[in-house]
């Protein structure tokens, strides 16, 4: 009975304080400063003609090896993309952001994957600078070209357009470094942007010393060393205006920096890359609404890219080699999406590779023509926090390693759900 | 010599008013009204849209970098494709935290605010009802704090704002005696809507939403809410469907044709139809319309 008393005693004094102290009446609270917080949830659902062992083993000729959304070579944290056959957790997005002071704001984006957590962005953005300056630091997606800046859930089709994954990886330029951005005090919008980046791109850039005696103990340690970081740099220039409602976004975008690139741990065929490299892009989007729901989006990008400097690979008689080499390649994407109203799009896309020079010791090594890829989907959206899409792609751009075209027909069937906070996108 | 120069730099210091943004075009209307020759508004919606769904064109941010104040709805109405812009544009004038900007939402008293805000509910807004500038009452609250806000962003021609104020709200509340004269037999009808964007409109002038064509905020129709509507509608005998300009009228032009209920358009903003060029048509053909 006195327990009983007791209790109901400790109970009412625990309802009384829950009473007199409503939670932003408490002494130190920080409640109101919690940052604006969304999830998001990209899983998609592949049915490739090819299996997961044998994608492994394909290749562009002479621009990269392995694709499709999984990683060349190397274990790391970050996330990939449709990347098996079957069901894939492609990764859960977590967004914070919040003001700092009156000065910057700070965006946090982290990917949790079955690889691990990565940090994908975080990075304070000035807000103080005025005169159309605005400065950024941290990790981020660089704004060359018009997709790079866009996360894997924000593009219009469920894998990333060839040309950029075969040139710069899933993640393209996603990098540490300074952003700063000047618009103009111009009634049409133009944009100036420049950046530094420590250039960590596995696929083009990177900088760290490669260990050439993995390939051959014969190799000369000294003959790719690091190059002194950071070592990329990027610059664009964007411009934009309106014809009634139509918007028209035109930008052009340049990268150079060095490129280590390392296959030295490769399964097969160890090699490496050690030289310079420049990327230039094009880029233009023409939307046309035509009511607050209804568009019709065009959008198109060319990539060219100008590599130079020495391969390292052991030649048939397992003799280490490092001839010179010489890349000028060039792709581009086309892709026309129709918003038939808020529920349902619909779209299709070209891929192609139209340059694909490479030259070893000043000798053009022969490469296949009509490296090639269509996609059409079609999405269904129940809300804003909420889109199904259903994909198919033909890829006719991969050959296996005794040069044979191997035809991928995928279907991949997207998820990407999010909660919490309303996000808001650029054009 | 001296006087050519003066003569040519005349013109800029004539020229060298405030450039303010606004989001939604009433709010560049009353602006331009408190402001006259001392502003130079710019609109970046357009009124015949849907003032939740916005596209974020570059062009918008070319304006937003160059102006000197922001004016805002608020109430989240915004909140999909303003927070980029202010964003892109870097403008130190225009973030939520500078003297000149200005959340009009916090001047008004927000109808239906969510007890519970959860998105199983549609895509509520948290601080209730944004649209409350269709209450030609919260027009005129609007007005004078946009006259103190122009008085704090320009105290020189303080004088100007006040006898603009002055004159606006003299001639606004003359047309609200109209208004209310048309819209007095109108009192206790019941009507349907798409969405509840005359919520303020219907509470100024006694008028019973009893339904919406979409099921819950920002979800589509759906045939079973429609079916149950129908039902309802011949329970309820509403006068009208009061219908925004934005959304398509299928499922309104269905549900009339089942119930011989009648469609009325009803615009929302300045610019939703042709005929509405400024604030008083606006409110002149709403009031106007439910015959």
């Amino acid at each position: 009975m006195k327990k009983i008393l007791l209790a109901t005693a400790l109970c009412a004094t625990l309802i009384h304080a829950a009473d007199v102290l409503p939670v932003e009446k408490r002494t130190f609270e920080q409640s109101k400063y919690i940052p604006d917080i969304s999830l998001v949830m990209d899983a998609s659902y592949v049915s490739r003609s090819v299996s997961d062992d044998a994608i492994a083993h394909l290749e562009v000729p002479g621009v990269v090896h392995g694709l499709l959304g999984s990683h060349a070579h190397g274990e790391h944290a970050h996330s990939t993309y449709n990347a098996e056959n079957g069901f894939n957790l492609n990764y859960a997005e977590l967004v914070l952001s919040s003001s700092v002071d009156p000065f910057f704001t700070m965006d946090g984006i982290f990917h949790f994957s079955p690889n691990g957590v990565a940090i994908e962005e975080l990075y304070f953005t000035s807000t103080a600078l005025g005169n159309g300056l605005r400065a950024k630091g941290g990790k981020f997606n660089s704004n060359f070209g018009y997709l790079n800046e866009q996360h894997h859930h924000a593009w219009d089709f469920a894998d990333m357009p060839l040309v950029y994954e075969a040139f710069l990886g899933m993640h393209g330029i996603n990098e540490t470094g300074l952003q700063i951005q000047w618009t103009a005090p111009t009634s049409t919008y133009l944009m100036f942007g420049a950046e530094v980046l420590q250039g960590d791109n596995e696929q083009m850039f990177g900088n760290s010393t490669i260990d050439l005696t993995a390939i051959n103990a014969a190799a000369d340690p000294a003959q790719a060393e690091y190059e002194k970081a950071p070592s990329m740099f990027v610059g664009y220039i964007k411009t934009s205006f309106d014809i009634e409602d139509t918007t028209i976004l035109a930008g052009l975008s340049y990268a150079q920096g060095s490129s280590r690139i390392d296959h030295t741990e490769d399964d097969e065929n160890k090699h490496a890359f050690s030289g310079d490299s420049k990327l230039y892009g094009a880029d233009l989007v023409i939307k046309h609404s035509f009511d607050s729901y209804s568009s019709l989006k065009w959008q198109s990008e060319y990539l060219y890219r100008d590599m130079d400097g020495v391969q390292y690979a052991n030649n048939v008689s397992d003799v280490f080699v490092s001839p010179d080499m010489a890349k000028k390649q060039a792709g581009l994407y086309s892709q026309l999406i129709y918003a038939y109203d808020r529920s349902w799009r619909t779209g299709i896309r070209y891929d192609a590779f139209i340059q694909n020079d490479v030259e070893k010791d000043g000798v053009t090594v022969a490469q296949p023509s009509g490296l090639e890829k269509y996609s059409v989907m079609a999405e269904y959206s129940t809300s804003e926090f909420a889109r199904f899409r259903l994909q198919y792609d033909h890829n006719n751009a991969m050959f296996d390693e005794a040069g044979q075209r191997q035809s991928i027909d995928s279907v991949i069937l997207q998820a990407n759900i999010s909660i919490g906070a309303h996000g808001a996108h650029s054009f | 010599m001296k006087h050519f120069l003066l003569f040519l730099l005349l013109p800029l210091t004539l020229l060298a008013h405030m450039n303010i943004a606004v989001s939604y075009p009433y709010i560049g209307a009353i602006t331009k009204a408190i402001g006259g020759d001392h502003v130079d508004t710019v609109v970046l919606a357009k009124g015949n849209w849907d003032p939740h769904f916005v596209v974020p064109r570059p062009s918008l941010i070319a304006k937003m970098r160059s102006a000197d104040a922001l004016i805002m709805n608020g109430g989240q109405l915004e909140i999909g494709w303003l927070p980029p812009l202010i964003n892109r544009a870097a403008n130190p004038k225009t973030q939520t935290n500078a003297k000149s900007f200005l959340n009009l939402s916090h001047n008004v008293v927000l109808l239906h605010k969510p007890q519970n805000v959860d998105r199983s509910g549609g895509d509520v807004h948290p601080d209730g009802n944004p649209h409350f500038h269709l209450n030609p009452a919260n027009i005129l609250v609007l007005a004078k704090r946009i006259e103190e806000f122009l008085i704090s962003l320009d105290g020189e021609h303080r004088t100007i704002y006040e006898d603009n104020y002055a004159a606006f709200s003299a001639e606004w509340t003359k047309n609200m005696e109209v208004w209310k004269d048309t819209m007095a037999d109108k009192r206790g009808k019941k009507v349907i809507q798409y969405h509840d964007n005359l919520a303020y409109f219907n509470d100024a002038y006694g008028l019973q939403s009893v339904g919406t064509i979409e099921p819950l905020p920002g979800i589509p129709p759906s045939s079973r809410h429609t079916l149950e509507l129908i039902q309802l509608i011949e329970r309820e005998k509403p006068c009208c469907v009061l219908h925004d300009v934005y959304h398509s009228t299928k499922t309104a032009e269905f549900i009339s044709e089942k119930t011989g209920i009648k469609v009325i358009l009803m615009p929302h903003d300045i610019g939703a139809l042709e005929s509405i060029e400024d604030l008083k048509s606006l409110f002149d053909y709403l009031t106007g319309a439910i015959k």
